[in-house]
């Protein structure tokens, strides 16, 4: 890939239960290539999963009709997933921070990690609409394979 | 895609084994209840939660995970889990499960958790 250039891939999928985990999959086909670390493609698989189950979930309510959009765009530092669904005419609710004391308190519901994992999986998350269309964009900082340890 | 979970509960001497498999969301919520209160009925002093088959936990597993803790306050403190991929180690981390199920990150420490 020379400095300037960039490569982008749209898919989309039914908004079926289930198959955010086959956009996981089609995204770590996509990227393959691209020899990226083990963990910073499971973040992204990851990020990608939890936002288009929101997408088909929340956003199209399961309307198997009308489809989740997944764009890629690679350039040579940085990777950028967007996702798109018809839930545009509502705003994106503000979550409130997991805390898991106050969730095993019963002050929390056990619920509401999707968004918390979203953003802590991705070097950058940002929300728009159209009035129609609601986009996450997920960004990811890219290290090639053998630049970083696997460890925590 | 539809998912698929197992779980199944075996005894080791006073530790309580529960063997996952498959992917852990929403629809694994009867197994994973079911198996956890068959382990519990039998007052063991330790549990372990078996993740070497795993393939997947998404975000309502760890709601699941989570409610359990919640569920059965009991287990808190006598819980562990093996088997967790490096990057559900990282999740367990971030969402502070782990200040609540030890993680274990070897088979040699998950034989000295089963036999303590």
């Amino acid at each position: 890939m020379t400095e300037n250039e960039q490569v982008v891939r749209t898919f989309s999928l039914p908004s079926v239960a289930g198959n955010e985990r086959l956009a996981a999959k089609k995204i770590e086909e996509l990227l393959r290539p691209l020899g990226l670390s083990l963990r910073l493609l499971e973040r992204i698989k990851t990020a990608v999963a939890e936002t288009a189950m929101n997408a088909i979930e929340h956003g199209n309510r399961y309307h198997e009709d009308l489809p989740v959009t997944i764009e890629t765009e690679i350039t040579p530092g940085s990777l950028y997933i967007r996702i798109a669904d018809y839930g545009g005419q509502k705003d994106t609710p503000m979550a409130e921070e997991p805390d898991i004391d106050a969730k095993l308190a019963g002050i929390q519901s056990p619920r509401g990690w999707g968004l918390f994992l979203i953003h802590r999986m991705a070097d950058d998350v940002r929300f728009t609409t159209d009035k129609e269309r609601h986009t996450v964009e997920l960004t990811f900082f890219l290290v090639r394979e053998g630049d970083s340890d696997f460890s925590i | 895609m539809i998912s698929q979970f197992e779980a199944d509960v075996d005894f080791q001497g006073r530790c309580a084994v529960v063997h996952l498999s498959g992917e852990i969301d929403s629809n694994a919520e009867d197994s994973l209840v079911d198996a956890l209160g068959k382990a519990i009925e039998r007052n063991p002093d330790r549990f372990l939660l078996d993740f070497r088959q795993v393939q997947y936990i998404n975000s309502k597993g760890i709601a699941l995970i989570v409610g359990l803790l919640a569920r059965y306050p009991e287990i808190r403190g006598r819980i562990a889990a093996y088997g967790l991929t490096e990057h559900y180690q990282e999740i367990f981390k971030i969402t502070r499960l782990m200040d609540y199920i030890f993680v274990l990150r070897d088979w040699e420490a998950a034989l000295d958790f089963i036999n303590h």
